[in-house]
C-alpha cells in the first residue's frame, strides 16, 4: 500500500465520512426559491474545470500517446497497437506485475488481521482509548516516504536497530545487509507497510464497529457465545462492507506502490524489487519510451478499475 | 479483549473517561489484563520507534552507523540540524514543501468551498453530471496517468514549477474535498439561508455570513487532508520537478539519501526525516478532534 498515494487517502476518508442528510436529494440542491440555477452552476465550474484539466484530458491524451513511438524529446510517429502488442513479450513487465502481485499477496491479509486488532483494542470507550487510535494511526499521518528514509538507517548491517534487534534475541549475528538482498528487502518492506498502513484499516473499522448496536451483543451474550464467535457471527458480517472497502483500498495501493521501493532499494537488486509503477515510470523517465509506459499504464488503469468492481461484486454477492 | 456489548452499560455513569480497574463488575479481570498488555505493546511497537528515529536526529552520523557503545549513543547534540541548516538545501526544501502544501490547502479549500456550495444548496441542471465527474476521478490513480499528465504540465509550462505542483496536488484532492464539503452544505437547514435571503442578503453575503461559520470544520478537513498529502506526496514531485532548488522535502531527502549533496551523512538524513515528520504528528494532533468534526459534519440539526 502506498502512502504517497494521495488518492488512496483521499477513498479512504471519503468513505468514512458520513452520507448526506437524508432531507436532500444525492445530488443536492435545497429547492430554496431564492437560489438561481446559474449561480450554482458558476460556483461548481472551477472544480469541474480542474478535473477535466488535470485528469480526463490527460486520459484522453494517454490513449491516443500509448499508440505512438513518442520518445520524451524529439519527433514521434503513430505506430497504432504495436506498443500494446509488445506488451506479451516485455518480460520486465511481467516480471514487475507478478513481483507486485506477490507483494499484494503478503501484505493484503496482514493489514486486515493487524487493522482489526487494533480496531477491538480500542473500539470500547476505555481509559486511553483515544490515545491509542492516534498512536495506531500516526504512521499512516507521517507517510511512507518519511518511514522509508528512517528505515534506510535502521537497516544499516551493525548499526542499524533492525539488525540490533534481532542479534539481542538471538535470531541473527546482526550483519544482514536487508536493502540489496531481494527477498530480505522484500521482507522488511513489507512488515514496514503492515507497520505503517494498518492504522488506516482501523479507523474504517472502529466507525463500523461502533455503529453496531449494543443489543445484539447482549443477546448473544445471554445466548452463551463465546467472544469468538460473537467477532465471527456478528462483527464480522455486519462489517463486510467496510471490509471490503479496506481490502479494495489496500490492494489498489499494493498495485500502485512506489515510494518505497524508490527509497529504500531503486528496484534492485537488477530489477528483483521492482513493482509495476516503478517499472512504468523508468520506462517513461529514464528509458525515455513514454509511448510504450502509456500503454502499460493504461493497462493499469484498466487492471486498478477492475479490481475496485471485482472486489465490490465479490464481496457484495453474500447480500 | 473489549467488546462493544460493553457500552451501553457502562455508559451510563461518565462516557468519555471509563474506570474499567475500578468497575470489575461488568468486566472481567482478564479483560483489563489484556487491554493493559495490549496498550503496552502498542507504546512498544509504535512509539518507541518514533521517539527512536528523534533520538538519531540528535546523534552524529559516526554514531548511527557504528554499532551502539554506551559511552556514545545519549550523547544528543543538535549538530545534524545545524549542519543541514549551514547547508542549505533541506531548508530550501522546507520553504518549498511550505510553499506547495500551503498553496495546495488554500486551492483546494476554495474549490471544494465553492463547489460543495453548489452542489449542497442549488438545484441546478447538470449537477448530476458534473458530480459525477468529479466523483469519478477517484477511480482513476494519478500514478497511472502520470505520462501523460508529465506531458500536458510541460505543454502549459507547469513543469518545474511549484505553482504546476499546487494545480496538481490540489486536483488529486479535489473529490475528497467536494464530497466533505457537500455533505457540510447539505446538512444545513435551509430556513436559515431563507431568512438571510428575506433580510436582503445575496449568495456572496448569505454564504460569508450564515453559512460560513457552519461549513468551517468541514473546511478544516479539506485543508488538513490537502496539506499532509502535499506534505507527504512523493511520486508525482519526482516526475514534474526536476531543478533541485525546486525540490520539496521528501525529493530532497533523496538527494541526501544518495549521495547528491556531498557524502551520504545518516544524522543528517535522520535529522531531515525528523522535520518531515513533525508537522505531520503535530497538526494531526491538534486537529484531531476538528477533522473528527468535520468528518461527521452538520453543524446545526435541523
Amino acid at each position: 500500500m502506498t502512502l504517497s498515494g494521495t488518492e488512496v487517502r483521499t477513498r479512504a476518508a471519503a468513505e468514512t465520512t458520513p452520507p448526506a442528510s437524508p432531507r436532500r436529494g444525492l445530488l443536492g440542491g435545497t429547492g430554496s426559491l431564492t437560489h438561481r440555477p446559474g449561480t450554482g452552476l458558476a460556483l461548481v465550474l472551477p472544480a469541474v474545470a480542474f478535473v477535466v484539466t488535470f485528469v480526463f484530458v490527460p486520459l484522453i491524451f494517454a490513449v491516443y500517446i500509448s499508440m505512438t513511438n513518442w520518445p520524451l524529446i524529439g519527433s514521434y510517429k503513430f505506430v497504432g497497437f504495436a506498443n500494446y502488442a509488445s506488451i506479451a513479450q516485455d518480460t520486465a513487465f511481467w516480471k514487475s506485475v507478478l513481483y507486485t502481485l506477490l507483494y499484494t499477496g503478503i501484505v493484503t491479509l496482514p493489514i486486515l488481521v493487524v487493522g482489526y486488532l487494533m480496531a477491538v483494542v480500542v473500539r470500547a470507550n476505555r481509559r486511553g482509548s483515544t490515545l491509542l487510535r492516534t498512536i495506531f494511526f500516526l504512521p499512516y499521518v507521517i507517510g511512507l516516504s518519511t518511514l522509508s528514509f528512517l528505515t534506510v538507517l535502521e537497516a544499516q548491517p551493525n548499526s542499524g536497530a533492525i539488525n540490533l534487534l534481532l542479534k539481542a534475541l538471538g535470531f541473527t549475528d546482526g550483519t544482514t545487509a536487508w536493502l540489496v538482498n531481494g527477498p530480505l528487502a522484500t521482507g522488511l518492506i513489507c512488515a514496514l507497510v503492515i507497520w505503517g498502513v494498518s492504522g488506516l484499516t482501523m479507523v474504517l473499522l472502529v466507525s463500523g464497529m461502533q455503529a453496531i448496536a449494543g443489543e445484539i451483543y447482549e443477546s448473544a451474550e445471554m445466548d452463551g457465545a463465546s467472544w469468538w464467535s460473537r467477532e465471527l457471527h456478528i462483527t464480522i458480517p455486519m462489517l463486510r462492507r467496510t471490509i471490503a472497502m479496506s481490502l479494495i483500498l489496500s490492494v489498489i495501493g499494493s498495485f500502485l506502490a512506489f515510494t518505497q521501493f524508490f527509497v529504500l532499494t531503486q528496484g534492485g537488486p537488477g530489477t528483483d524489487t521492482t513493482p509495476i509503477v516503478l517499472y512504468i515510470y523508468q520506462r517513461a523517465f529514464v528509458q525515455l519510451q513514454v509511448g510504450a509506459a502509456t500503454a502499460l499504464s493504461i493497462v493499469l488503469v484498466i487492471v486498478v478499475a477492475l479490481i475496485s468492481a471485482g472486489q465490490f461484486w465479490l464481496l457484495r454477492e453474500k447480500d | 479483549m473489549t467488546q462493544v456489548v460493553d457500552r451501553p452499560t457502562r455508559r451510563g455513569a461518565t462516557p468519555s473517561r471509563q474506570v474499567p480497574v475500578g468497575r470489575p463488575r461488568q468486566e472481567s479481570r482478564v479483560k483489563v489484563v489484556l487491554y493493559l498488555l495490549a496498550a503496552v505493546l502498542s507504546v512498544l511497537v509504535f512509539v518507541v520507534p518514533l521517539v527512536w528515529a528523534l533520538m538519531r536526529s540528535l546523534q552524529p552520523n559516526a554514531t548511527i552507523t557504528s554499532a551502539p557503545d554506551l559511552s556514545t549513543f545519549f550523547k544528543l547534540t543538535f549538530d545534524n540540524f545545524r549542519g543541514i541548516a549551514d547547508q542549505g538545501h533541506i531548508p530550501r526544501a522546507v520553504l518549498n514543501s511550505l510553499i506547495v502544501s500551503g498553496g495546495t490547502a488554500v486551492l483546494t479549500t476554495l474549490l471544494a468551498t465553492s463547489a460543495g456550495y453548489g452542489f449542497g444548496r442549488f438545484t441546478f441542471r447538470g449537477s448530476g453530471i458534473t458530480f459525477g465527474l468529479i466523483i469519478v476521478t477517484l477511480m482513476i490513480p494519478f500514478q497511472a496517468i502520470l505520462t501523460p499528465l508529465f506531458m500536458q504540465l510541460n505543454a502549459m509550462h507547469l513543469t518545474d514549477s511549484l505553482l504546476g505542483l499546487v494545480l496538481f496536488y490540489s486536483t488529486v484532492n479535489l473529490p475528497f474535498g467536494v464530497f466533505v464539503m457537500r455533505t457540510a452544505f447539505s446538512s444545513i437547514p435551509t430556513e436559515l439561508e431563507d431568512a438571510a435571503s428575506i433580510d436582503g442578503a445575496g449568495t456572496m453575503r448569505t454564504f460569508t455570513h450564515v453559512l460560513r461559520p457552519l461549513v468551517v470544520p468541514g473546511m478544516a478537513t479539506t485543508a488538513l487532508y490537502a496539506f499532509l498529502a502535499a506534505w507527504t506526496e512523493f511520486l508525482g514531485a519526482l516526475t514534474f520537478l526536476t531543478r533541485q532548488d525546486l525540490y520539496t522535502l521528501p525529493l530532497s531527502l533523496v538527494n541526501l539519501q544518495q549521495g547528491a549533496y556531498g557524502q551520504v551523512n545518516y544524522g543528517y538524513l535522520a535529522a531531515g526525516s525528523v522535520i518531515a515528520m513533525v508537522p505531520c504528528v503535530i497538526l494531526f494532533v491538534a486537529l484531531q478532534r476538528f477533522y473528527v468534526a468535520g468528518l461527521s459534519a452538520g453543524a446545526v440539526k435541523g
